[in-house]
């Protein structure tokens, strides 16, 4: 007889589990805990009518602001002031990047090689070594062990 | 509460066979009915409420299994070889009694498949829950899980393959 026909077979008519006594209890509960939480919590929907009228009028006024006049304003004077700030810092910035450049151009003349092939060689044995043993640790200690091998 | 309790063995079912875990179920059934709490007003008199309450406990189920799956992906697929798929061959006959399990009464019937169910991987026990007890089709069961028709057919076939002998075993043993 064929698998699918037997197991077709032996399933059909099967009675339902009995949920645990408790499941009832902790929904309950639950709905409780949810109940007393404060509006403000709750979706936009539970919150009380002049809570919801407020919230509108409020978005509607950012809105109104961001697109009207006032936001055109504000962007002219951000430019206006961005302009004037002197580009010290700007120089200092690439002045640190052009030494950091120099001075690992100069290592890389200077290092054979071979040390820095190495050094990345070992960089990586260290970085997978250390993400495997996080890796069995987690699967050792966290991980349910009827769901490691979970691969549908 | 009257809602639920006509509810909650169909949803605690669904997600205990699906999962093989009694406590991970009962988490997710909490889940299903704290949804279904919040479409209650249409939920209350609909007559489609257990196939409603039926859907999200599988979906949710089946999230609740992806969310590890996804974690362990990059390990437990390296063991996954290539040219293992074994859709196409011919589904095994079986030399069972037609009596199988016929002198168990439903519950006693019911233990025993719940328990070989358990001793399944994950990944053969989600394929053959949803045909044999949700019976999905092949092709539903792959859009589900996001695999391809392939794997579900060679899950489904090596889930039945071990899944008999258990059953077989189990029978011989109580009587």
């Amino acid at each position: 007889m064929k698998a699918e026909r037997i197991l077709n077979e032996l399933v059909r008519g099967l009675p339902l589990r009995r949920a645990p006594a408790a499941l009832e209890f902790r929904v309950r509960r639950e709905l409780e805990r949810r109940a007393a939480r404060p509006w403000w919590f709750r979706g936009f929907s539970h919150w009380p009518p002049g809570a919801r009228v407020s919230f509108v009028a409020v978005c509607i006024a950012i809105i109104g602001f961001t697109v009207g006049d006032g936001a055109w304003t504000m962007i002219e004077r951000t430019l206006s002031d961005a302009a004037a700030v002197p580009l010290s810092w700007t120089h200092s910035t690439v002045a640190v990047i052009r030494s950091g450049c120099e001075v690992a151009g100069l290592l890389m003349r200077v290092i054979p090689a071979t040390w820095i092939y190495g050094g990345l060689t070992a960089g990586v044995a260290l970085y997978m070594t250390l993400f495997g043993l996080s890796a069995a640790a987690y699967r050792a200690l966290y991980l349910q062990p009827s769901l490691a091998g979970d691969r549908q | 509460m009257t809602f639920m309790r006509a509810y909650q063995d169909m949803v605690f079912s669904t997600a205990a066979r699906l999962t093989g875990n009694d406590a991970q179920a009962e988490d997710i059934a909490q889940d299903v009915f704290l949804r279904a709490y919040e479409h209650f007003s249409h939920l209350r008199n609909s007559p489609t409420a257990g196939g409603w309450l039926k859907t999200v406990a599988t979906n949710l189920t089946l999230n609740y299994l992806t969310r590890y799956r996804k974690r362990w992906r990059l390990f437990s697929e390296l063991k996954e070889h290539a040219g293992e798929d074994s859709s196409g061959d011919p589904e095994i006959e079986w030399e069972v009694p037609d009596t199988l399990l016929a002198d168990l009464d439903a519950d006693q019937r019911r233990e025993l498949i719940d328990g070989a169910l358990r001793q399944l991987p994950p990944h053969q026990r989600v394929v053959v829950v949803l045909y044999h007890f949700e019976e999905l089709s092949y092709q539903d069961i792959a859009i589900k899980l996001h695999v391809s028709l392939a794997k579900v057919k060679t899950d489904i076939r090596r889930a039945r393959a071990a899944l008999l002998p258990l059953l077989a075993a189990g029978g011989l043993e109580r009587e």
